[in-house]
């Protein structure tokens, strides 16, 4: 069988007719408004939000649309043509003091875009959680300036060449430039705040691939109604003494230097820094956190609560509930919902 | 509640201004002279003994601080300050420092002993480049010496429990000095949990869970030698993480010998290390005694024999890549022992792979013939006759049974599968050496003429064609929704199923290295002539992360289980965390690989330029089994049923046996 008659029900003959007619017809033109019976109760979440080519390949099946070629607007069914424009990540972002504490050494930093039109952009954001450590008020100096300086290279070397387009040939590869980015925020640390440090967590989604990088012990979670992940390796020494089979994780939240962490950023020039890309899957979330709520709540709280609220109501409860449990360090937590 | 947090590096600042100024007098007999150093939990003072006025006697004062939040506790203190410094009064050994006295005042416990005329190790390796292997030898062999001493200490031995190059002093007579005895520790106060960083770095794991005996000792000493011998500061480095900077990398002048005493000594499980300093000791001395202790470690390698016998029979295999050799697990086949079912001959060089399909083996030659023999003996079937030779691998339509491939003739041909004969032919402008891929019904691949064609498979038909503008040699990979295709001139490209472009990128050299896409993440994984195997995302393009090998990728990749495998013309085969690029195990042969590799259950299998054909384990890359043959392998095999296909540029085919 033809290709395009299985791929798209049509012969490539007929599917190039169409082309030349559907781009007389404006770009512009906008969509019909939905059409919704009185009464009727939309359901968000069970509308079809495919993307747009898996939307003409499935009305193959039904045979009830047209195909829809590169770059032209066509009128969608009713029910598909919001949300399959509109859909993208949501996120919240929570940070508390604690119980305990008198200052929040913790920074979280959040930054997302989304642009739909003709030239197909990935939607881009930039997550950051850091646990600033230090003295005075080294820690905090330490994390704010770890995570000013990290964002503002990786949109500019990831970011802005994504927006402009520029140099889509011989672009750095966005894991070397994380990497890039947090050892440039490494040795502004070294310099600014010689006495602190801090963890760096990062996660840069482009389209619906989440880029991590990653130093210390605060996590990036993959949440999905089956569990939690965690994406991130903690460097700490008990979680070494853990893969080293020298320690069991029942035995670790017990262990004296629980805290002691081997890697950070403003320890020494050389930073090693954890990579790592995942593909989000549809309706996941991503949790990044600092050890104020992962050393609070357990993972099937982390799972139930993500995924039972919205992005911010369940940063705000993981915060509210790790404080129920004493608050002993800074809490903090930025969600994201991956679309349908 | 304090926040403070304690940094390695900055540990000692807040003592080291000290107490005491320059000139006042302790004890009515020790002026001070200033401070000589902050080493470990106090401040240390150079001053000088008024008792003997013209002698000009120096002696070092220790300081401590007691603490003094509860009296219970400081009497407590004081009490263990005085049995641990009667220990130490009564040891006699060069390494150690002598104690002349003890003293308290107000909240300060002070020890006075010999002053030592040097600089402690963790300096020294500050302000050199090098230091002589021999000397730093002969130390060891000192502190195996003072170690042994003190663990041989009536009736409980004495563990030092904190070796590290800022406990040992170097005296003016380049003698080793053990200073900072775990005296000191007396003293120090439990700290809150408070997030710290920077670990011991020299420090045993079972010290960790409170557990500390001589054993730690030679850890620690382990630690420190390998410290000195790499320069590479553990406290800088994951914990217990010595066997991720193999000495013999980062430092080619230390003999093999006297790597592998270190190596024994890092054992993580005490059992494994050496289970005496004297027994340690026994082992540098013997290293020390060997002939060739400076020269290249190359010249060393041979003798590695002697140094296993002398260290013990669970020595680990020194080098990760040649652990299969020690392996006694893998039912190592020695090669020759494998028998190939059989044989089969062609005219010329075979440089793709073969294909099978019921019961039928095509293979490719370069003496211009597709040949198809029988699966179960490999005798010959038909054989089709083309115009130029054939580099490129046969695939087979099971709907169809049509065989498709292209010939530097710069024909693609359709031929039957039973026959041979010929159903349809497609001219392109260009010598094929592109293996064609089968997709959605139709037929992929590229040409010498720059171009990606896509074929109706049953009739030939062309549905679109994609030009890169230089010779396409690998094999397309079809998605869902794209072709990916590359160049000479290291252009990828990403076609739609529609033949308009999605997204193109560029390598900075030739791409002959077919790209793989791991479909559940859909990501596109390709190797080019720059040395570097790339990551990028097959919906967009975006290059996500690039791994630096020494020499071009020619094999194509093949991801499983989130590992990439694939092997480089620098000889080696390497298995990367496909999240990340972090190397799971590499596997390095004498000569460049180009064949690609294949997968099956936990073996993956390849060719070399070497000849050999191997199948290792998937997970470890701990070799299972060679075959040799008497050529060099270009192509991946073919497994099918318990069989595996190679083919070998001695223009053989080869059916070997497989195994589960």
């Amino acid at each position: 069988m033809d290709l395009f008659r299985r791929l798209f029900g049509k012969s490539e003959e007929e599917l190039k007719t169409m082309d030349a007619e559907e781009k007389t017809q404006p770009l512009s033109q906008p969509l019909p408004a939905p059409v919704v019976k009185e009464g009727a109760v939309v359901d968000i979440d069970s509308m079809e939000t495919d993307k747009l080519p898996k939307t003409v390949q499935k009305s193959t099946q039904t045979g009830n649309l047209p195909s829809i070629p590169d770059g032209a607007t066509r009128p969608l069914a009713p029910e598909k043509a919001i949300t399959s424009f509109n859909q993208h990540l949501l996120f919240g972002q929570s940070t508390d003091v604690g119980m305990i504490r008198s200052n929040n050494q913790d920074a979280a930093y959040s930054f997302f875009v989304t642009n739909r039109s003709a030239e197909e952009r990935p939607d881009f954001g930039l997550f950051v959680v850091a646990d600033g450590m230090g003295g005075h008020h080294d820690g905090e100096k330490a994390s704010a300036i770890s995570t000013r300086m990290v964002a503002s290279q990786i949109i500019n070397s990831v970011y802005i060449p994504i927006l402009t387009g520029m140099n889509d040939m011989d672009r750095t590869p966005i894991t070397e430039a994380l990497i890039a980015a947090v050892q440039r925020a490494n040795l502004e640390v070294l310099n600014m705040v010689p006495e602190g440090g801090t963890t760096l967590t990062v996660v840069a989604v482009i389209g619906d691939l989440a880029h991590v990088a990653h130093v210390g012990d605060s996590r990036a979670y993959l949440i999905t109604h089956e569990g939690a992940e965690q994406m991130t390796r903690d460097h700490s020494l008990v979680q070494r003494l853990i893969e080293l089979d020298q320690l069991t994780p029942e035995e670790a939240p017990d262990h004296p230097q629980t805290n002691v962490l081997y890697r950070a950023l403003g320890q020494s020039e050389n930073l090693e820094v954890d990579t790592i890309t995942r593909r989000l899957p549809a309706n996941s979330r991503v949790l990044l956190c600092s050890d104020g709520l992962w050393g609070a709540v357990n993972n099937h709280e982390l799972v139930s609560i993500t995924m039972e609220y919205s992005p911010q109501e369940a940063c705000d409860k993981l915060v509210a509930l790790a404080n129920t449990r004493g608050g002993r360090d800074n809490i903090t937590a930025i969600v994201l919902k991956i679309p349908k | 509640m304090p926040e403070t947090t304690q940094f390695s590096g900055t540990e000692n600042t807040n003592h080291i201004e000290g107490t005491l100024k320059a000139n006042t007098m302790l004890m009515e007999r020790y002026r001070i002279m200033g401070i000589a150093g902050g080493g470990g939990m106090g401040t240390v003072y150079q001053a000088r003994d008024t008792r003997f006025p013209d002698a000009k006697r120096m002696v070092a004062i220790k300081e401590m601080v007691i603490p003094n939040t509860n009296e219970q506790v400081r009497q407590s203190a004081l009490k263990n300050f005085k049995r641990e410094s009667d220990i130490l009064a009564s040891l006699s050994h060069p390494a150690i420092p002598k104690i002349f006295d003890i003293s308290d005042e107000n909240d300060r416990a002070y020890l006075i002993m010999e002053f030592i005329n040097g600089s402690d190790l963790e300096m020294i390796l500050n302000k050199t480049r090098e230091l002589p292997i021999e000397k730093i030898l002969e130390w060891a062999i000192d502190l195996c010496d003072v170690l042994e001493y003190l663990h041989s200490h009536k009736p409980d031995p004495i563990i030092f429990r904190d070796l590290k190059p800022a406990n040992i002093m170097i005296d003016s007579l380049g003698k080793v000095r053990l200073i900072d005895f775990g005296i000191a520790k007396l003293f120090t106060t439990d700290h809150r949990k408070h997030t710290m960083i920077g670990t011991e770095g020299y420090s045993a794991p079972e010290q960790y869970k409170g557990d500390v005996n001589p054993l730690s000792d030679i850890y620690g000493l382990g630690a420190t030698l390998h410290h000195v011998l790499t320069r590479r500061d553990p406290r800088l480095e994951p914990p217990f993480s010595f066997n991720e900077r193999p000495i013999r990398e980062i430092n080619p002048k230390v003999p093999p010998s006297f790597i592998a005493v270190v190596e024994k000594s890092l054992e993580l499980k005490p059992e494994n290390r050496f289970q005496s300093c004297g027994e340690m000791k026994a082992a540098l001395e013997a290293v020390r005694s060997r002939p060739s202790m400076s020269a290249p470690s190359v010249s060393n390698a041979a003798g590695g024999g002697q140094n296993t016998m002398l260290i013990g029979q669970n020595t680990p295999a020194p080098a990760p890549q040649s652990t299969s050799f020690f392996d006694d697990m893998g039912g190592q086949a020695p090669s020759g022992l494998l028998e190939p079912r059989w044989k089969f001959k062609t005219e010329d060089e075979i440089r793709g792979g073969p294909s099978a399909y019921k019961g039928l083996v095509f293979v490719g030659s370069y003496d211009t013939n597709m040949w198809a023999v029988n699966l179960e003996d490999g005798k010959q079937v038909w054989k089709h006759h083309t115009e130029g030779g054939i580099a490129a691998t046969p695939v087979v339509d099971s709907s169809s049974g049509l065989v498709f491939f292209g010939s530097e003739d710069q024909v693609f041909r359709a031929v039957d599968h039973r026959s041979g004969r010929i159903n349809w032919t497609f001219p392109t402008k260009g010598r094929i050496r592109s293996s064609a891929t089968l997709a959605h019904d139709h037929v992929f691949f590229g040409s010498d003429d720059g171009k990606v064609y896509a074929l109706f498979g049953a009739n030939g038909r062309l549905l679109w064609e994609y030009d890169l503008g230089a010779p396409v040699r690998v094999r397309p990979f079809v998605t869902n929704e794209v072709v990916i295709a590359a160049s000479d001139e290291g252009d990828i490209v990403a076609i739609e199923l529609s033949g308009k472009r999605k997204w193109a990128t560029r390598a900075k050299r030739s791409i002959n290295s077919s790209p793989f896409v791991d479909m559940k993440q859909n990501i596109c994984y390709y190797g080019s002539f720059d040395g570097f195997l790339y990551a990028s995302d097959a919906s967009s393009g975006y290059s996500i992360w690039r791994f630096r090998t020494n020499a071009p990728i020619v094999s194509s990749p093949l991801v499983q289980d989130n590992t990439v495998y694939f092997g480089s013309v620098d000889g080696t085969f390497f298995a990367l965390n496909a999240e990340n690029a972090k190397e799971r195990w590499r596997y390095t042969l004498e000569k460049p690989i180009v064949g690609s590799p294949v997968l099956r259950e936990n073996n993956v299998y390849f060719g070399g330029t070497d000849g050999f054909f191997y199948c290792l384990d998937a997970k470890s890359g701990r070799e299972l089994w060679k075959f040799e043959t008497k050529g060099q392998i270009t192509s991946a095999p073919f497994i099918i049923d318990n069989m595996i296909l190679v083919a070998s540029m001695d223009k053989t085919l080869y059916a070997l046996p497989l195994f589960s």
